[in-house]
C-alpha cells in the first residue's frame, strides 16, 4: 500500500508539469500588460513630468520584479530570421510589431535599424519644447505648435506599434507633410528620411527565405517559467514554495487572499457533501429493498428529473420563493451574516446561530447539486449488487432482508460513491462559482468570479493550478479509500 | 426476439429502434427534440419585429425574409418619394400598413420596446403606440405574452432565438469533441501499445515531420490565421484548414523521404505506445476541473459564442475517447476485423470502414449525454456573464437578468424551464438509447 502510494505520487510529477505548463501558457497569452495594470493600481502623484519619470521607473522595477525582462521559456522555436534577443524589448506591442516585421521581411538587421531609428526620432521629438519654439517663431500660434508636435508624437508612437503597410504609409506621409510645412520640426528630418528608406528596404527585402528555416534557441534556467515555478531565491519564492504572485487588483499576495476566503467555501462543500450522502444512501437502500415497486420507479423518475435541473436554476428559484418580499421573506437574500449585528468576539456557536438563516438556502442548493447525482449512482449500484450471487447466498442461509442489505450489500455499493468524494478537494479551492455568485457568499467562487471580471490573471491561474493538483490528490485518496472499503482491492 | 432474429431482414438498427420505441417517455422526448430543432431553424420567422408579409402604399413586401441592410424606396402614386424603408431600423408597427401578416411573436430578441420597459409582467398592464401615434392599451397581437426585461426586450422572442444558440452549442461543441474523441479513442483502442509497428527511421522522421508541420502550419502562418479570423469566421476557418492540410502534407512528405533511407541500425522495427499517450492525455484532462478550465480559457480569449463552443468541444472529448477505446479493444479481436486485416486492407480502412461502424453505439450515447452537459455549461457561463458577449440573448443570460431582479419572476421561470427541459430531453434520449443499444448496460 505504501509502495503504491509512493508510485502514484511519482506519477503526479509529469501531470503537475503538464498542468503548470498549461496554466503558464494561458497566463502569458492573457491580454493586456501586467505592468500597466500594476502601476495603475499603485497610483502616482506629482506633476505630469515627474509622474512620467517616476512611473517609468516604477514600471521598470515592476517589470524586473515580475521577471518580464527574461525570456519566456527554457527554449524558443522561431525562424532564423527572428532575433533570439527579442524578449529584451520591454513593450509588448513593440515586440509583437517587430516580430511581425521580421516575419514579413526576413531581415532582422533592417528591422532593428528601423526600430532604433524610430526610437531615436521619438527621443528627438521629446526634446522639442513648444514654448521655446514659440519664442523664435512668431508666425504661428502656440496652439498650432502644440497640436502639430502632439500629432507627430502620436504618429511616431503608432509607427512603433503597427506593421500594417497601409497604416505605415499613411503615418509616414502625415509626418512628412508636417515636416514640410513646419520648419521647427527640422531636427526630425534626418531621422525621418532614414526611416522612410529603411521602410522601403524592409518592403523590398529578399531575405524572406530565412523565415522558412526553423531555429531553436536555448536560454537556460534564467527564464520566466522557471522564475514562476521555482523563484529566484530572493524576492520571488516560486509556485513550489507557495508564492503565487500578487493580485493585479490590489497588489496583495494571492496566497493571503486565498487563505482569507477558502474557509467558507471549504466548510460549505464539506457540509453539503455530508448532507448529500446522508440523503442518498438511504435512497439507495430503499430502492434495493423495494426494487421495481411503484415507489421505486417513481423515485427513479424524480431523481432523473432532479438530476437534469441545473443548480443555478434551483438556487434562483429558492431565492425567488423564500427570500423575496413578494412571496415568502424567510431568509436574507445574500451574504453570510448580518453586517449590523456582527461581533468578532463571538464564539463558534453564536456565530453559527447568527449565520444559520444566511446559510440555509446556499447549503440546500449546494447539496442539491451532488445529491441528485449521488442518489442515482447509489440506487444503480445498490440494485446491481442486490442481484449478485453472494446476496442470494446470504438470503438462502436465512438472513433477514434488513441484515442482507445493510451488512452485505451496502458496503459494496459504496465504491462508486467514493469517486464523488474525490471531487471535494478541488471544490474547496474553486468553490462553486455559480452558487456563491447567486447568494453572494464571500468565498473562493466569488473571488474567482471577480478576478475574471477584473482580468486578474494571477488569481485565475493560481486557482486553476491548485485545483488541478487537488483533483489528483482527490483521486489518490479515493483510490486508497477503495482499498479500505473493499478488502479485495489491494495495491501491491 | 428470436423471431426477429430469425427474420432475414433483421438489422441491429431496426432492433434498437424497436427497443427505443418501447420507452414512451423517451419517444415523447424525441418528438420534443424535433420541435426544438424546428423552432431553432425557423426562429427568425416565428419571432421577428418585421412582418412576414406586408402591403404598404401599393407595394408588396416580405420584410422578415429580407436581409438586414435592405432598403426600399416607396413612391407615391404621383411618383414622388414618400418614404424610405431601411429594414433594420424601420418601426413596422407604427407604419400604416394596408395588409399585414405578423410572425407569431412580433418582436425581435434584441428589439427594445420603449413603451414596455422596466420588467413588464406577462399579465400586467402593457402599453402600445398605435399607427396614429397614440399610446393605448396593448392589442392582443402585440402583447408580450411572457413579459419583458429591463430595457423592454421581449422574453418570448429571446427564448425562441435562444433555442438556436442552445442547440448550436450542443451540435458544434459535441461535433468537435466527437471528432477528436473518436479519432484518438479508435487509434488507442485499435493499436493498443504493441500493435502499431514502425521502423525507427520512420518514427523519427514522423516526429520531425510533426515539428516542421506545426512550424509551417501554425508558426509561420499565425499572422495569416489571425488576419483571417479578424475578417470573419469563414475566412478564418479556411486559413485554419489550409494550415491543417499543410501539416498533413509536411508529415507525409517526411514519412515518404524516410522510405529511401536504408540504414541497417535504423531500420529495426519498434512499437509506438499510442494507447499510453492517449490514456495519459485523457487522465491529464480529467484531472483539471472542466468548468474551471473553460472559465480560465474564456477569461483570456476574446468573448464570442463560437469560441465558447470550441472550448467546450476541445475539453469534452475524454468521455467519448474512453468509450471508443473500450469498444475498439473489444472489436479488434473479433473475426470480421481479423478478416479485413488478413485480406490486406490498410489499417485506416479497417479502422474507419469496418471497425468504427460497429463501435459507434456506446459512443452515440456518450455524445448525447455530452450535448446535455455542453448546454448546461454554456447556460452556466452565460448565467455568470462570462465568455458569451452581452448582446447575444441566451437562456442563461435571461435567467441572469431574473436573478438580478427577483420581482421579474417570468425571467427566472421561463428561461429556467427552457434550459431544464432541453437538458432533460437530451438526458432522457441518451438513457433510452443506451438501454436500447446495449441491454447489458440497462440500469
Amino acid at each position: 500500500m505504501f509502495k503504491y502510494t509512493i508510485k502514484r505520487v511519482l506519477t503526479f510529477i509529469p501531470m503537475l508539469i503538464a498542468i503548470s505548463l498549461l496554466s503558464f501558457v494561458i497566463s502569458i497569452n492573457a491580454p493586456g500588460d501586467p505592468v500597466e495594470r500594476l502601476s495603475k493600481a499603485a497610483g502616482n502623484e506629482g506633476s505630469a513630468e515627474q509622474q512620467s519619470g517616476a512611473s517609468k521607473k516604477i514600471k521598470q522595477e515592476l517589470r524586473k520584479k515580475l521577471g518580464l525582462d527574461l525570456p519566456i521559456f527554457y527554449l524558443s522555436i522561431s525562424d532564423i530570421a527572428t532575433s533570439d534577443t527579442l524578449y529584451k524589448i520591454q513593450d509588448k506591442y513593440h515586440k509583437a510589431n517587430l516580430e511581425h516585421l521580421t516575419h514579413m521581411s526576413g531581415n532582422w538587421g533592417l528591422v532593428s535599424d528601423y526600430y532604433n531609428e524610430l526610437l531615436k526620432i521619438q527621443d528627438i521629438h521629446r526634446t522639442l519644447k513648444p514654448k521655446e519654439v514659440f519664442k523664435y517663431n512668431n508666425n504661428i500660434t502656440l496652439n498650432e505648435i502644440n497640436e502639430v508636435t502632439n500629432q507627430v508624437g502620436f504618429d511616431i508612437g503608432s509607427l512603433l506599434e503597427t506593421s500594417d503597410q497601409e497604416l505605415v504609409d499613411l503615418k509616414l506621409n502625415t509626418i512628412g507633410n508636417s515636416l514640410e510645412n513646419y520648419t521647427f520640426l527640422s531636427p526630425l528630418n534626418d531621422s525621418y528620411q532614414k526611416i522612410k528608406k529603411l521602410n522601403l528596404d524592409i518592403l523590398n527585402s529578399s531575405m524572406k527565405w530565412k523565415t522558412y528555416i526553423p531555429s531553436i534557441n536555448w536560454y537556460g534556467a534564467n527564464n520566466q517559467y522557471h522564475l514562476w515555478l521555482f523563484g529566484n531565491g530572493k524576492d520571488r519564492q516560486g509556485l513550489v514554495r507557495g508564492d503565487f504572485g500578487i493580485s493585479y487588483i490590489d497588489s496583495q499576495p494571492i496566497s493571503t487572499k486565498i487563505w482569507q476566503k477558502i474557509g467558507i467555501s471549504f466548510s460549505l462543500s464539506l457540509i453539503s457533501i455530508f448532507l448529500a450522502y446522508l440523503i442518498s444512501i438511504p435512497i439507495g437502500i430503499y430502492s434495493a429493498y423495494k426494487k421495481d415497486s411503484a415507489t421505486d420507479k417513481g423515485l427513479s423518475l424524480i431523481l432523473f428529473i432532479l438530476y437534469s435541473m441545473p443548480s443555478f436554476f434551483v438556487g434562483t428559484l429558492l431565492l425567488l420563493q423564500f427570500a423575496n418580499p413578494d412571496n415568502l421573506s424567510w431568509f436574507p437574500v445574500s451574504g453570510i451574516q448580518d453586517p449590523t449585528l456582527f461581533d468578532p468576539e463571538w464564539g463558534f456557536w453564536t456565530k453559527i446561530k447568527h449565520r444559520m438563516p444566511y446559510l440555509i438556502l446556499p447549503i440546500i442548493t449546494y447539496t442539491y447539486g451532488s445529491f441528485a447525482f449521488l442518489s442515482r449512482i447509489m440506487r444503480v449500484g445498490m440494485i446491481d449488487i442486490v442481484s449478485q450471487d453472494y446476496i442470494r447466498t446470504a438470503r438462502a442461509k436465512g438472513l433477514g432482508e434488513g441484515k442482507v442489505i445493510l451488512k452485505h450489500a451496502l458496503r459494496n455499493s459504496l465504491l462508486p460513491v467514493i469517486t464523488v468524494f474525490a471531487a471535494i478537494f478541488p471544490m474547496a479551492i474553486g468553490g462553486s462559482i455559480i452558487i456563491e455568485v447567486i447568494f453572494s457568499i464571500p468565498g473562493m467562487g466569488v473571488e474567482i468570479y471577480n478576478s475574471i471580471l477584473n482580468y486578474d490573471y494571477p488569481m485565475i491561474i493560481t486557482v486553476f493550478t491548485l485545483s488541478g493538483f487537488l483533483t489528483m490528490i482527490g483521486y489518490l485518496v479515493a483510490d486508497l479509500l477503495y482499498a479500505v472499503v473493499d478488502p479485495r482491492i489491494s495495491y501491491k | 426476439m428470436t423471431q426477429e432474429q430469425n427474420n432475414e431482414n433483421f438489422s441491429f438498427k431496426k432492433y434498437a429502434w424497436n427497443q427505443f420505441k418501447k420507452n414512451k417517455i423517451a419517444l415523447v422526448c424525441l418528438y420534443l427534440l424535433f420541435t426544438l430543432v424546428i423552432v431553432a431553424l425557423f426562429a427568425p420567422y416565428i419571432a421577428n419585429e418585421r412582418p412576414l408579409y406586408a402591403q404598404y402604399k401599393g407595394y408588396t413586401l416580405y420584410p422578415a425574409f429580407a436581409s438586414d441592410n435592405q432598403t426600399d424606396s416607396i413612391f407615391g402614386t404621383s411618383g414622388t418619394l414618400e418614404d424610405v424603408l431601411q429594414y433594420d431600423i424601420t418601426d413596422w408597427r407604427s407604419l400604416d400598413l394596408d395588409k399585414v401578416i405578423w410572425p407569431l411573436i412580433p418582436y425581435s430578441p434584441g428589439g427594445m420596446d420603449r413603451y414596455n420597459r422596466d420588467y413588464v409582467s406577462p399579465n400586467g398592464k402593457q402599453r402600445f403606440k398605435n399607427a396614429e401615434g397614440l399610446i393605448t392599451d396593448v392589442p392582443k397581437k402585440f402583447r408580450h405574452h411572457l413579459g419583458t426585461d429591463g430595457i423592454g426586450r421581449d422574453l418570448a422572442s429571446g427564448l425562441i432565438h435562444g433555442t438556436r444558440i442552445s442547440l448550436m452549442v450542443g451540435l458544434v461543441s459535441m461535433g468537435i469533441a466527437s471528432l477528436i474523441g473518436i479519432f484518438l479513442g479508435a487509434l488507442a483502442g485499435f493499436f493498443g501499445d504493441n500493435k502499431l509497428k514502425m521502423t525507427r527511421i520512420r518514427y523519427y522522421f514522423t516526429l520531425i515531420g510533426i515539428f516542421f508541420g506545426f512550424f509551417y502550419g501554425f508558426g509561420q502562418r499565425k499572422y495569416a490565421i489571425s488576419e483571417g479570423f479578424s475578417n470573419g469566421i469563414n475566412s478564418g476557418m479556411i486559413e485554419l484548414i489550409i494550415s491543417f492540410t499543410l501539416i498533413f502534407v509536411v508529415v507525409y512528405l517526411f514519412r515518404f523521404i524516410s522510405k529511401f533511407i536504408t540504414l541497417k541500425s535504423l531500420n529495426k522495427e519498434m512499437y509506438i505506445p499510442i494507447d499510453t499517450f492517449v490514456s495519459r492525455g485523457i487522465e491529464l484532462l480529467n484531472s483539471i476541473p472542466r468548468l474551471l478550465l473553460i472559465i480560465t480559457i474564456t477569461a483570456v480569449v476574446e468573448r464570442s459564442i463560437w469560441i465558447v463552443m470550441i472550448i467546450i468541444g476541445i475539453t469534452g472529448w475524454t468521455g467519448i475517447a474512453r468509450f471508443t477505446r473500450a469498444e475498439f479493444l473489444r472489436i479488434r479481436s473479433l473475426e470480421f476485423v481479423q478478416a479485413a486485416q488478413s485480406l490486406g486492407f490498410s489499417n485506416l480502412r479497417t479502422i474507419f470502414k469496418h471497425a468504427l461502424p460497429n463501435a459507434l453505439a456506446p459512443v452515440f450515447v456518450s455524445i448525447a449525454f455530452g450535448i446535455a452537459s455542453a448546454i448546461l455549461i454554456e447556460s452556466g457561463l452565460s448565467f455568470l456573464g462570462i465568455g458569451v458577449p452581452d448582446d447575444i440573448v441566451t437562456w442563461g443570460s435571461l435567467l441572469n437578468l431574473g436573478r438580478q431582479n427577483l420581482e421579474a419572476w417570468w425571467l427566472i421561470i421561463y428561461p429556467g424551464i427552457a434550459i431544464f427541459l432541453t437538458i432533460t430531453i437530451y438526458n432522457m434520449i441518451a438513457e433510452a438509447s443506451r438501454d436500447a443499444l446495449d441491454p447489458r448496460l440497462k440500469s
